[in-house]
């Protein structure tokens, strides 16, 4: 078998390269990636009669390499940890089109603010009790509001005290709805893979 | 990847993108399936994948999707000196992934039973 020399200027350019591509993500990581990728390299370039440019080009762009490493990456961070920062990064790699990773982002941020404000409510209605609470004017059910300094003219509060564990309960229902949808959304992208037609 | 086409099959854009969408669904299962008598290094997990399944597929597509399955504990990971004068990084299924592995395929047989029986009328018409 045809060893290829270690420090080969070819692949060292290619490893540069892809190394840029890569910051950001843990150290460790990357030189495992880049390690990895140097001993594929080597061994394909082994199997072809030392064709080392044909080994480099199997391997695409480095850019695009890349790519693919931060968002399988993002993407098992996301389904694994489940916080909150990993699933927003793990969303932007998730869906085709940007138009579709945007509509999904914006969708899990808007349940966000929904998960805050109800959460804020519950914490206000504690310390302002008599301006925080859920209004509605009796016999029209679309003026029911979650508002502070009080409700409209002629609005009756709704609930009481039970605001503070209902908001609260409300909040972790939507934070587990919103959690869950962008995880089944991060899976459902994942499921389909990443594979070019050759 | 590899058009399995014939002559008389009329391969529309349509045709295509779904043979590339069936492919792209057992790509997680193929490299599972691959792992699971044995340890494998990158290199011979993608010539096992195009010899044995028909999956060609580019180193690019394969290494980062290994490196997610073993961030997710299906695989684990192991570098070995080997004659080639480099050491190789050897991959092998963990517990979670064997018993991962062991229900796609569970559901994969079922599920091609189930279609196989579906469609024997329209492939005996052919």
């Amino acid at each position: 078998m045809t060893i290829i020399a270690p420090m080969d200027a070819r692949i060292e350019t290619f490893i540069a390269r892809l190394r840029a591509a890569l910051r950001g993500m843990p150290e460790g990581e990357i030189a495992d990636i880049l390690r990895e990728i140097r001993s594929h390299i080597a061994d394909l370039a082994a199997s072809q009669g030392s064709d080392i440019e044909a080994a480099i080009r199997s391997l695409g762009d480095p850019v695009d390499l890349a790519k693919k490493y931060r968002a399988e990456n993002l993407i098992a961070r996301a389904e694994c940890s489940g916080s909150t920062l990993a699933i927003l990064q793990g969303l932007r790699h998730a869906g085709r089109t940007r138009a579709g990773r945007f509509t999904a982002t914006v969708f899990y941020v808007t349940g966000y603010v929904y998960v805050v404000t109800l959460w804020s409510a519950a914490i206000q209605k504690l310390v302002f009790p008599s301006r925080v609470g859920l209004w509605c004017i009796p016999g029209d059910p679309w003026s029911l509001s979650l508002a502070t300094g009080g409700g409209a003219p002629g609005a009756r509060e709704l609930l009481g005290w039970w605001l503070v564990p209902a908001a609260a309960v409300a909040g972790w229902a939507l934070k587990y709805l919103a959690d869950h949808a962008a995880t089944w959304w991060i899976r459902r992208y994942r499921r389909s893979g990443e594979m070019e037609t050759s | 990847m590899t058009r399995s086409g014939t002559p008389d099959t009329a391969h529309t854009p349509h045709l295509d993108r779904w043979e590339v969408q069936l492919r792209k669904g057992c790509l997680e299962l193929a490299i599972l399936g691959v792992l699971w008598p044995e340890k494998l290094y990158g290199l011979e997990i993608l010539r096992r994948l195009e010899s044995d399944s028909d999956l060609a597929l580019s180193a690019g597509t394969v290494y980062p999707l290994l490196a997610r399955l073993r961030a997710e504990g299906l695989l684990d990971a192991e570098w070995v000196e080997a004659d080639a004068g480099h050491p190789r990084k050897y991959y092998r299924l963990t517990t979670t992934g064997r018993r991962r592995a062991a229900e796609m395929a569970r559901m994969w047989s079922r599920f091609a039973s189930n279609l196989g029986e579906l469609l024997s009328p329209v492939l005996e018409r052919r």
